[in-house]
């Protein structure tokens, strides 16, 4: 069996089109500069992180061209030199575990004539020239580390979670302070304005429904009770205090007795 | 703009995927260890007393200062592989190193103390032959390189070359040695083989040739293995044919042939088949040499001669001894010698170079590993004491690479295992369980025989385990009471057992130079080491697990196919890998060279699975080979295939087992060499689960993946290699059918290619020639909207071709390596490690190598979580898993998969070996580190007092109003 090796396969298109037509013209003097390549250069430069001295971090630092075809030492003023590196189109970068510099592209002619502009991979042909001999400084430190949640207390208040249940908190303690509901004027006037609120009482209530098909008809005043459902619903927030107002009451009941 | 906005988006979907390292994770389940390679040179800094530093260069092209008390790094500087990079010479005057790489290319001077590059010079072109330090009147100023042609001085303060000299014929007598005694001159030395000596004078200042001669030496081949410089300028020379010594002063006009002194004058005699070496020193390159030397007669053999007034005189014998070495500190030259003690142990001497005495109190006792090799080479670093007597400290290198530094009486002070420099492939092994797990997980493996006899079981294992917990309360209790740094977990091979999580794993660890490691992973402690001896340099390894830790109480077995690269001829070494112990199990012969290997599911009664060894011959060898694996290989033979890969024929064929165990050809498929060549066959991980059959769409509907585990991804590259004209193709093939599922070219593209090949996916990347960048390549293979058959997978009722997807983008850096992480089944989202060659090691999530990025951005993308497409990667310093403990030449990436989902062990090598967990979808199945048990606990503790007083305060109100 023989395998075709004409191609069927489409390649999917990655490149931007603007771009190809600009660096045609370009093309062919790159091709020129691939052929010869006994022509063997220096790349030169100098790097310099901003208030850092060369000796604390020229140690661990190489520069790199197109990953390690070419690989050149810094000296101690961090000046370096890329020795013997034929004709071409290569990225330089210095590699420091710590310190961030950005890469240039150098291109050497065929003559050995040198420029160098910015790497742009995706327009290759668009040329903004850097100074040559390279002046290469760190933009700064690289970042590896993501910073973890801290907590705080705003954090803590804000949280939506704490909102919901700090605030009817806040109600249940601080409301019956404010206005009593023991009052009998307020209470009417809170009851209606409830009233209005639910506009339509007619619709029965989910979970009443619910308490009638399980509760059997045992206590009679019960299910009255519930008949009053929007109202207790609509008084949500103070149910447990009308259960205890019924606990209460019991008391009540008790104490004339003891008297 | 559009741009902008394309990025804008993407950044916004990285707040979802982005994976990084916290800062106060550094060092917790990570480690890196940095290594330097095989010494060639070593050199003890003697500048001051105090002085901690050893330089070495090393065959990795690494020059390095070690700290001599610790055996750390203080700095390395790694240059390019390959020979450009190779270091020649090194020599070393005060605080500078003068460094000769690539053949004589360069010629670098190191400060030593920063590791700074003080200045380079390029070199004419011409082989390296030698280089010296050359001194005038006590002072050393200059560097002097000989070439195959050429003699250059070059100024040491500043590396200005001071003067080059042409050679006289240079075409007919090989140059190979210089001297220089610090009287204003430098010999150079050169041969014509079996002829005479050439001896050229140059005067220092100005390069002038002083004096020219020749001397007779027709026994001679080669100066530099046979000849050295003694005394006040005598080459002294050794030949063992004629069986003598022979002398000859090189500043003397008139004679004309060389002095020859028979070694029977001297009682001595050459061991046969040995070529003798000869030893000097010159502690000062300012200084003539020592008139003391060592002759080497045998392998356990030294003598230490001295040359007075043209007699040689013996100082002493040093019978039997493996090694000798010189060293000198300040006035006193010594010469340290090892020597056998019995079988375990060797004892190194210490004696004065002048007289011969020894040293009185100066034994260091070295035990020599029984799982190790021989030692070699001899590093020896004398310094005065107070009282000034020679102290000395040694490092011995051995043929296995282990560098042992030791000192009085025979302490080891550190100890580097170089060979792991050079690791070609791993594997990590589970580690065993303890006793009680074992008992646990026996109940659950055994075949249920009633009621009664499992609840007791169940009683008595639950009893077991709360005695150990038990035990371990006590233990944690007695600890607390001790000083902590008395309590240090130290790690040895009987304390080894898994963990909970199955984190921490035996990293296998198989060296280039042919020694195996037993690494803990969670520390990075060597916990066993096998040295295979007489294997061939660029011998080929395989490592395959046979037996795995969960078949208690069967021991794990590894098996390791060594194959030489030059015959094919393939061994078995079989070991257990928890212990590193060699296996008693017999191994068959292989007489022919093996071609390929497969591990097959079928197991044997003792639970390892069989290895099938194909020959040259197309014939089957089984390992192990018991009759019941044989049954069993006869009656699935029809439903095993393999195939072989030839490309240098370019040709993939596949083969299927017959049932005497011998094949038949069932397909073959030929890439015609003259355009192309297979440059690699990747299939896909056997250990590899796949959690979901399909991928949703965003209208609800399911695109369903073709999941084929036979599919192989055979990358070829063009012949061609004409920017215009090269290509790099992809076939995936089908390896029961042969059938080519599908090809893409990518046109104007050249290697090297790495690929990676998982689920129903492909990655590969190569370097588009004509932009001059690297690209990714993802191709993605779907059956469609419906499952042809959805239980299991045949590669022979398949009809329906799968639909492929591909997409590229650009990565916008150069590209070591490339692996994809890997979990337990699968359900973590996958990411890609990318090893760059600055030593990082790049998290890249798989959702960015996804061909259905809409270029559009539609309601469905959106719904899918689809990042638009946007032609160039993204490289974000945080997803670099090992911040800045980069690794040095990364070449592989190895991944496992823990016992927990979310978790992934990444184990990178090349020059340095890093070991770290990742978790791409982040921690979702276990507490963060940072789980606030305080703020929980006070949460709680404050919700249940709350709730205790305000019942309190309810009562008392509601008693207040009954009341009222």
């Amino acid at each position: 069996m023989r395998v075709p090796f004409y191609v069927r396969a489409c390649v999917p298109a990655l490149l931007l089109l603007f771009g190809l037509h600009a660096c045609f013209s370009r093309e062919e003097e790159e091709e020129e500069m691939l052929v010869h390549e006994e022509m063997r250069v220096h790349v030169s430069g100098r790097a310099l992180v901003p208030g850092v001295r060369a000796q604390d971090w020229i140690s661990s630092a190489r520069v790199l061209l197109d990953g390690e075809k070419h690989v050149g030492f810094l000296r101690d003023d961090g000046s370096f030199t890329v020795s013997n590196v034929p004709s071409g189109s290569y990225v330089l970068e210095i590699s420091s575990p710590t310190y961030r510099f950005l890469p240039v592209r150098v291109d050497i002619t065929s003559a050995g004539k040198m420029r160098a502009r910015v790497v742009n991979y995706i327009q290759t042909s668009e040329v903004i020239l850097l100074p040559y001999p390279l002046q290469m400084r760190s933009v700064g430190l690289h970042r590896f580390f993501t910073e973890r949640e801290s907590w705080g207390w705003t954090d803590f208040i804000l949280n939506p979670m704490v909102l919901m249940m700090v605030l009817p908190l806040l109600v249940i303690l601080l409301l019956p302070r404010v206005f009593n509901p023991s009052d009998p004027e307020m209470r009417r006037e809170m009851e209606q304005s409830m009233n209005m609120l639910n506009s339509n009482q007619e619709l029965p209530d989910v979970s009443e429904i619910m308490t009638k098909i399980f509760t059997p008809a045992k206590g009679h005043g019960r299910a009255v009770g519930g008949a009053n459902g929007p109202r207790s619903r609509a008084q949500g927030q103070r149910g447990g205090a009308d259960d205890q107002r019924g606990g209460a009451l019991g008391l009540r009941g008790g104490v004339p007795r003891r008297r | 703009m559009a741009w902008l906005v394309v990025r804008l988006a993407i950044s916004v979907s990285l707040l979802y995927t982005a994976s990084a390292v916290f800062e106060d994770q550094v060092g917790k389940f990570d480690w890196r260890q940095q290594y330097i390679g095989k010494v060639r040179f070593a050199l003890f800094d003697t500048h001051s007393q105090a002085s901690k530093k050893l330089l070495v260069a090393t065959d990795k092209n690494v020059f390095a200062s070690l700290n001599s008390r610790t055996g750390d790094l203080f700095w390395r500087h790694v240059d390019k592989t390959g020979p450009e990079g190779h270091i020649d010479a090194l020599l070393m005057h005060g605080q500078d190193a003068v460094v000769v790489v690539g053949n004589g290319r360069l010629l670098r001077s190191w400060e030593t103390t920063v590791g700074g590059l003080k200045w380079e010079t390029v070199l004419d072109s011409g082989s390296f032959q030698a280089a010296a330090l050359v001194g005038v009147q006590d002072y050393v100023k200059y560097v002097a390189v000989l070439k195959k042609s050429t003699i250059a001085l070059h100024d040491l303060s500043s590396g200005s070359q001071t003067w080059v000299e042409n050679l006289p014929d240079s075409d007919t007598v090989q140059y190979q040695t210089i001297y220089s005694g610090g009287n204003g001159l430098v010999f150079v030395l050169g041969v014509l083989p079996n002829s005479h000596i050439v001896i050229v004078e140059y005067k220092i200042e100005d390069g002038e040739i002083m004096n020219k001669k020749s001397v007779e030496a027709a026994w001679m081949s080669s100066l530099e293995s046979s000849c050295v410089v003694v005394s006040s300028g005598i080459l002294m020379c050794v030949d063992q044919i004629t069986q003598s010594l022979y002398t000859q002063p090189l500043h003397s006009a008139e004679q004309t042939e060389m002095r020859q002194i028979h070694l029977q004058t001297l009682d001595l005699e050459v061991a046969s088949g040995f070529q003798p070496v000869l030893t000097s020193t010159q502690p000062s390159p300012a200084h003539p040499p020592l008139a003391e030397f060592i002759l080497q007669l045998s392998p356990e053999h030294h003598i230490l001669l001295q040359l007075k007034d043209g007699l040689i005189a013996p100082l002493r014998d040093f019978s039997p001894s493996y090694l000798a070495a010189f060293a000198t500190s300040g006035e006193k030259t010594v010469v340290a010698v090892m020597s056998p003690k019995n079988d375990t142990a060797c004892s190194i001497n210490l004696f004065s170079a002048d007289t011969g005495r020894r040293h009185l109190d100066t034994t260091i006792i070295y035990h020599t590993d029984p799982y190790g090799g021989k030692p070699n080479k001899l590093y020896v670093h004398a310094f005065l004491k107070k009282d000034d007597s020679v102290g000395y400290r040694v490092m011995v290198q051995t043929e296995d690479l282990t560098l042992t530094f030791l000192q009085q009486p025979g302490r080891v002070v550190w100890m580097r295992e170089e060979a792991l420099a050079d690791v070609v492939n791993m594997e990590m092994v589970d580690l065993p369980l303890t006793g009680t797990q074992a008992e646990l997980e026996g109940e659950f493996g055994k075949k249920a025989d009633g009621l009664l006899p499992m609840v007791l079981k169940r009683l008595s294992s639950q009893f077991i385990l709360l005695q150990a917990w038990m035990a371990h309360l006590w233990k944690l209790f007695y600890d607390a009471r001790k000083p902590r740094s008395s309590v240090k977990n130290e790690i040895t091979i009987d304390t080894l057992s898994r963990d909970e999580f199955n984190l921490q794993k035996m990293m296998v660890m198989v060296t280039a130079s042919g020694k195996l490691f037993g690494i803990d992973s969670r520390s990075g402690t060597v916990l066993w080491k096998q040295y295979l001896e007489n294997i061939k340099p660029n011998s080929f390894f395989k490592l395959i697990v046979q037996r795995t830790t969960a078949h208690f109480p069967h021991p794990p077995q590894c098996t390791l196919l060594i194959k030489d690269q030059d015959t094919g001829l393939g061994s078995l070494y079989v070991f257990n890998p928890i212990f590193g112990k060699k296996s008693q199990i017999s191994v068959p012969a292989l007489p022919r060279p093996i071609l390929q290997s497969l591990l097959l599911p079928v197991i044997d009664q003792d639970y390892s699975k069989v290895l099938l060894l194909i020959d040259d011959q197309n014939k089957v060898t089984a390992f192990p080979s018991t009759k019941n694996i044989l049954q069993q290989l006869q009656e699935t033979a029809s439903s095993i295939f393999f195939y072989l890969v030839d490309s240098n024929q370019g040709k993939l064929s596949g083969f299927r087992l017959r049932t005497d165990l011998s094949t038949e050809l069932i397909w073959e498929v030929v890439i015609p060499t003259e355009v192309q060549k297979i440059v690699a066959v990747k299939g896909k991980r056997a250990n590899e689960h796949v959690h979901s059959q399909g991928r949703v769409m965003g209208d609800r509907s399911v695109l369903y993946k073709y999941l084929n585990p036979n599919l192989l991804a055979v990358i070829t590259e063009s012949t061609d290699t004409h920017q215009e004209r090269s290509f790099v193709g992809i076939f995936l093939i089908d390896g029961v059918t042969g059938r080519i599922v599908h090809e893409a070219v990518q046109r104007k593209a050249r290697g090297p290619v790495h690929c990676v090949h998982s689920e129903n996916w492909v990655i590969y990347v190569y370097w588009n020639s004509k932009f001059r960048r690297n690209e990714f390549s993802v191709l993605e293979l779907f059956e469609g909207a419906e499952l042809y058959n959805s239980t299991v997978f045949s590669s022979l009722d398949r009809p329906h071709p799968p639909q492929v997807l591909q997409q590229s983008y650009i990565f916008p850096a150069p590209i070591s390596t490339l692996e994809a992480t890997l979990t337990e089944k699968g359900i973590t989202s996958r990411h890609l490690l990318v090893g760059l060659p600055s030593g990082n090691i790049l998290s890249l999530p798989k959702m960015f190598l996804d061909p259905r990025r809409p270029e559009v951005v539609s309601e469905q993308s959106r719904e899918e979580n689809l990042i638009p497409y946007a032609p160039e990667m993204p490289i974000r310093t945080e997803w670099f898993i090992n911040y800045n403990q980069t690794v040095s030449r990364v070449r592989g990436i190895y991944t496992a998969p823990s016992g927990l989902e979310s978790t992934c062990l990444v184990v990178a090598y090349g020059l340095d070996i890093y070991q770290t967990r990742v978790f791409p979808s982040k921690q979702f199945d276990v507490l963060k580190d940072d789980y606030d048990y305080v703020l929980i606990s006070s949460v709680l503790l404050g919700l249940f007092f709350a709730t205790m007083i305000s019942k309190r305060l309810a009562e008392v109100k509601l008693l207040n109003r009954a009341w009222r």
